[in-house]
């Protein structure tokens, strides 16, 4: 889901202006960016692997093969969400939900890995939904193309650690985003590990200046690690019903804080 | 900090004297309450805001025994927000009440916000500007069961009627709106500013708590009449709401009626609290405006346009009804709301209540109905005594027609923040500590 995204021109626009700025910001980064840049790569050609299997499944009815490959395809796709929303087409055919059309699930135009959810969870059954899979693949591979060639501009990519708990924080701790299919822990267990991820990135550029500030982070990705654990099942996660009220006012607080600690992370680092 | 001298200090003169009582000042003399008394343009918590009196410089203390908000008279927007609260322990349990008190001591006071570096986000909202004002604002903290129970090392500290908020007999529950284990009920001139203390607290308080549900309401203000008496105001049923409230200006009242102290068998902590009652309940406006003139009115047991008794139709909303020489109920039925919720007998004082409402408006439900009702809110020493009582007599009245209640909780309001030293909830850590 996103929260704000540009389309192609438009973020190609801002590739180049911040390219300039990044290098007057700090040559520090450099290097962080180029280590985020493989670790990006690395997750799309992970989601266009695990998208193929998936939509074949649907394609080929095996309702039940498509069921267990969902959360997992995802969560290569939520780790990366903060640069994966810079193509907001993308984003919205990749990962929008029924709510943002007009006619809800019914609505023809709804499409995407939730619009697959919905029909292998609400309606059991793969009825209607090869046109879906085939986009779907489509637009994973042409996610994977258009980032091979993205120069990643150094304020998204700091600034999408606190993207990432914004999200959770909005629209995910809810549990309305995986809602038919209640998978939520395993996109959680995305979105943090992508946070994280940026946070260790750019740790020793300021793990001398602001250890406090580095120690309450680590304290509250550790708090999140301790909670999502108890939830483990096989290589993923029970649904999110199976979540503990306790728990998810704990996963709610370590989400608000870190989104608010996180929020300073481009500042910390002298980007605008 | 804004120079004390600009505030012009509320015109309550109640937060004066809870001042002096907090600094240890017991009797007060003749000629200062005299002056207290001068200054004091409207009195009662009922009263309605003044039309075109209000001013971003009122002040409300947030010093003293009690806290503020609770008998000085209602500025024109309030609010009610639940919170639940994730300390383990007494020390994190203490962060919040310490980070709660230091927010209260800045927005109540104002001040330049704080600047940092256009590189980070800034520390405050920027609602009300680069200054904030008081604009009257009280900020007042109260605690539900849900904080002691499960926690073994506050537990055995439970104010004695606190519990759980029960369902009554016409309540239709909305989980989403109930209880919660921290309420912050904020009042102040205009709604920017309770919507800044909100934002404000929220921001500085996300590691400690999260935000549960919150009703905003606000009070319709009233140009006073002939004599500078000010009336009370309306609710969206129409009717006068809050005539018979008790003086909030007479401290012994407000010692009987409010304010827990040692004769009511609480925890020593909890000297000072008091019982807050919070209840959203939704008004079928639709249907109640569907309703004959004469029968709302005996619905209600007043008059709708003065809100004079109905046995003294032409008299004025500060009347008295006599039930007593009305027992059959001719004048005003023996079900009227105000009849029911007060007999206006001897019996009867005992369950006074100090009520604080706002009426809200929320928007339209899914039937195409308007969403508005009564943020009813109100303070006791006894929640038995007090607000279940009252609620009690009128469970079955005709009023529950045109009324829901959706949600709401019981919670205990902590003592007061004595003096810049000290920190609300204090007195609750110390005895956590064993101190």
């Amino acid at each position: 889901m996103r929260i704000s995204g540009l389309v192609g021109a438009s973020a190609l626009a801002l590739i180049v202006s911040s390219g300039a700025f990044a290098q007057q910001a700090s040559l520090d980064l450099v290097e962080p960016i180029a280590e985020y840049k493989i670790y990006v790569t690395e997750k799309v050609a992970k989601l266009v692997e695990d998208t193929t299997a998936f939509t074949a499944a649907v394609k080929a009815g095996e309702v039940d093969k498509a069921k267990a490959l969902f959360a997992p395809t995802r969560v290569s796709y939520e780790a990366i969400e903060p640069i994966a929303e810079l193509f907001s087409d993308l984003d919205v055919s990749i990962d929008s939900r029924a709510d943002d059309y007009e006619k809800a699930e019914a609505d023809p135009e709804f499409p995407g890995f939730h619009r697959i959810e919905y029909g292998l969870w609400e309606k059991n059954s793969t009825d209607g939904l090869a046109p879906v899979a085939d986009k779907l693949l489509v637009d994973v591979k042409a996610l994977e193309g258009r980032i091979a060639s993205l120069t990643f501009p150094p304020e998204k990519v700091v600034g999408g650690a606190a993207v990432l708990m914004e999200e959770v924080a909005a629209t995910k701790i809810s549990g309305e985003e995986d809602r038919y299919s209640h998978t939520d822990l395993w996109d959680f267990r995305g979105n943090f590990d992508g946070a994280r991820k940026i946070v260790e990135l750019v740790r020793p550029l300021i793990a001398a200046k602001e250890a406090d500030f580095l120690k309450t982070v680590d304290a509250n990705f550790d708090t999140v690690d301790k909670t999502l654990s108890k939830y483990k099942d096989g290589d993923g996660y029970v649904t999110y019903d199976k979540l503990t009220e306790d728990d998810r006012k704990v996963l709610a607080a370590s989400v608000n804080t870190l989104a608010e600690d996180l929020s300073t992370l481009r500042g910390k680092l002298g980007l605008d | 900090m804004l120079d004390p001298k600009d505030l012009r200090r509320s015109s309550h003169a109640l937060d004066r004297r809870r001042l002096l009582k907090g600094l240890g000042a017991t009797a007060l003399g003749g000629s200062l309450a005299g002056v207290a008394h001068a200054e004091t343009v409207h009195h009662s918590v009922a009263d309605a805001p003044v039309a075109n009196a209000a001013s971003q410089l009122d002040h409300v203390s947030y010093l003293g025994v009690h806290q503020a908000g609770i008998v000085n008279a209602r500025p024109a927007n309030g609010m009610v927000a639940s919170f639940d609260v994730l300390a383990k322990d007494t020390g994190e349990l203490e962060t919040l009440f310490r980070t709660l008190t230091a927010r209260i001591a800045f927005l109540t006071v104002g001040g330049p916000v704080p600047v940092l570096d256009a590189k980070l986000p800034p520390p405050d909202s920027g609602l009300l500007g680069p200054t904030v004002r008081p604009d009257n604002l009280t900020i007042t903290v109260s605690v539900g069961a849900s904080l002691f129970d499960g926690r073994p090392w506050l537990a055995p500290l439970k104010p004695k009627h606190l519990t759980r908020m029960t369902r009554f007999p016409n309540d239709a529950l909305d989980a989403e709106l109930c209880h919660g284990d921290l309420t912050v009920q904020i009042c102040a001139n205009t709604q920017d500013t309770t919507i800044h203390a909100l934002r404000d607290i929220i921001k500085a308080s996300s590691r400690q708590m999260i935000l549960k549900w919150k009703q905003e309401g606000n009070v319709p203000v009233i140009t006073p009449g002939p004599g500078g008496r000010v009336e009370s105001a309306r609710n969206f049923l129409g009717f006068r709401d809050g005539t018979a409230n008790p003086n909030s200006s007479d401290s012994t009242e407000m010692d009987r009626v409010v304010w827990v102290g040692p004769e009511d068998g609480e925890p020593a902590w909890a000297m000072g609290g008091s019982y807050q009652v919070v209840r959203i309940i939704r008004n079928f406006v639709e249907r109640w405006d569907r309703t004959p003139f004469g029968e709302q009115e005996r619905i209600i047991g007043r008059t709708k346009m003065s809100g004079a008794p109905l046995d003294r139709r032409d008299g004025h909303e500060f009347d008295l009804p006599n039930f007593t020489a009305d027992p059959e109920g001719k004048a005003t039925p023996l079900d009227a709301h105000i009849r029911l919720a007060n007999a206006r007998d001897e019996a009867s004082k005992a369950h006074t209540i100090l009520r604080r409402p706002f009426n809200y408006s929320n928007g339209v439900t899914r039937s195409g109905q308007l969403d508005q009702g009564l943020l009813f809110i109100c303070y006791q020493a006894n929640l038995e005594r007090g607000f279940i009582t009252v609620q009690r007599k009128l469970n079955g009245e005709p009023l529950e027609e045109y009324i829901k209640p959706v949600g709401g909780g019981f919670f205990y309001t902590l003592p007061g923040i004595r003096d810049a030293a000290d920190y609300l909830g204090s007195s609750l850590i110390a005895a956590a500590r064993g101190v």
